[in-house]
């Protein structure tokens, strides 16, 4: 089998100062300090609002057709 | 990722399995090096036809080649791709191949008949370079009315059906003028832009006035995060060139492909980019010079070079251990490996060190210093040669220092 290209070292978004982070097992962003996984889920939490909130109004106006 | 996200990407988009399996995803061919413009930042110093550019059976033959390796995506450039007279053919084979093709052009003299040509061989898409409106676009491409021609090739491109996008040089002259240059390429239809920052190389390595300085990271990045929302607004998709970066706070809203976790994950030249030079000289990346030529397809077959050659195995094969200067100890050097290798051996003579940076022009102002280029050699005059340049480090100046507050 062909040599593998090189394999990208994996880094997250934190969600406080949205600069990329390494995943070195650190729980606060090195920049910003955010805890990391909490900023997750609050950010999981308002995209999830935010689609209940867009399918309501397309389909508020669904039925104003 | 999911199916219907991947339907949507790009098709030169590079995933996990592509970087496995090393499939050149995109594949740059410079079909002939003659050119019916004059450009002061060509790095590949065109003009005249390489001297043994490829018959048209072995550019045939070189099609089936790069088929036989996976790749998706071949676009054309030169020189200027449409001088040479069998292009039409080169374009057709490539379709029937199965891979997606688009011609990079100056767009000088992309005539209706060109185009149509084009558009009935089954071109996908063209990008059209303008560099900066008006007189700075004509100044940076050599001739008066260039602009113009380039813009009504735009249209004209449009008007095909094709796909249109346009090319930008990011440099001291066409920095100011980005934001108004949006507005132009909206309203002329085209829905994509890739910009790059101009780099030493080529005719470009002998116009240092030209060429930013590594703190202007600081103004560049923030104006592109603001392009890039914009733009989407608007219909238009910007792409940032693997030269432009890297990380800092904006690095997920400029690079993003419908993923705002994307971001740049070091030089992908030899992995899933291929870059072909006219007379059959295969390279890692189109934009780097002979020490990066992996062979010539006269001589060895695509496959071969493509997996065996050193020179394309280079940059897979690398470590920690060629990174130098700053990007050595950089918080991102895993990832990043020192940005994209052709600038940084353009500037510095060597890969690894990479002073264009926006997350090392953040870490220097957090010190109060900024980085300045200063040219000590010229290059000798040869298509995709450099010069060389050292690395200044200053304080960052009092009127500077006197702006920021200003601006808040």
């Amino acid at each position: 089998m062909a040599e593998s290209g090189r394999i990208p070292v994996p880094l997250r978004l934190c969600r406080g100062c949205r600069r990329f982070v390494r995943m070195d097992g650190r729980e606060d962003c090195a920049f910003c300090g955010t805890d990391l996984d909490a900023a997750e889920a609050e950010h999981e939490a308002n995209v999830t609002e935010m689609r209940r909130a867009a399918q309501e109004l397309r389909e508020a106006l669904a039925g104003r057709g | 990722m999911d199916a219907r996200r991947a339907d949507a990407l790009p098709v030169r988009y590079a995933g996990l399995d592509d970087i496995v399996n090393r499939v050149p995803v995109s594949v740059v061919w410079e079909i002939t090096l003659a050119c019916d413009l004059a450009c002061s930042h060509c790095g590949s110093r065109a003009g005249h036809r390489r001297r043994d550019e490829l018959s048209t059976a072995e550019a045939l033959d070189l099609v089936d080649q790069i088929a036989e390796l996976g790749a998706r995506d071949v676009g054309l450039i030169g020189g200027e791709a449409y001088l040479r007279k069998d292009w039409l053919e080169i374009v057709a084979a490539i379709r029937a191949a199965g891979m997606r093709c688009d011609l990079q052009t100056g767009g000088r003299n992309l005539s209706e008949e060109r185009v149509a040509s084009a558009a009935a061989a089954g071109l996908c898409g063209v990008g059209i370079s303008l560099d900066g409106l008006g007189a700075t676009h004509d100044k940076l491409r050599g001739l008066p009315g260039s602009y113009e021609l380039a813009l009504a090739a735009l249209r004209r491109v449009r008007a095909h059906g094709l796909s249109a996008a346009v090319n930008s040089q990011i440099n001291a002259y066409t920095l100011p003028q980005l934001r108004e240059l949006m507005d132009v390429i909206i309203e002329a239809g085209a829905t994509n832009w890739q910009l790059a920052i101009t780099t030493a190389m080529g005719n470009a390595a002998d116009h240092p006035d030209m060429l930013l300085q590594p703190w202007q990271m600081l103004e560049v990045m923030p104006l592109l995060a603001e392009l890039a929302v914009e733009g989407r607004e608007r219909g238009l998709f910007l792409q940032p060139a693997s030269n432009v970066g890297y990380y800092g706070p904006y690095e997920s809203v400029i690079r993003n492909v419908l993923d705002p976790e994307i971001y740049f994950h070091g030089c992908n030249a030899g992995d899933t980019v291929m870059g072909i030079e006219a007379d059959g000289t295969i390279k890692s990346c189109p934009g780097l010079g002979s020490a990066y030529a992996g062979g010539n397809i006269r001589e060895t077959r695509l496959r071969e070079i493509w997996e065996k050659s050193e020179p394309i195995a280079w940059n897979r094969r690398r470590t920690l251990d060629d990174l130098w200067g700053f990007c050595r100890t950089c918080y991102y050097a895993e990832t990043c490996m020192g940005g994209c290798t052709w600038t940084s051996h353009a500037l510095m003579g060597r890969a690894g060190n990479n002073p264009m940076c926006h997350h090392r022009a953040l870490e220097m102002d957090r010190r109060g210093l900024r980085e300045r280029l200063v040219k000590v050699k010229d290059a000798p005059g040869r298509s995709f040669d450099h010069g060389e340049f050292e690395i200044v480090v200053e304080p960052v100046p009092a009127h500077v220092l006197d702006r920021i507050a200003v601006d808040g």
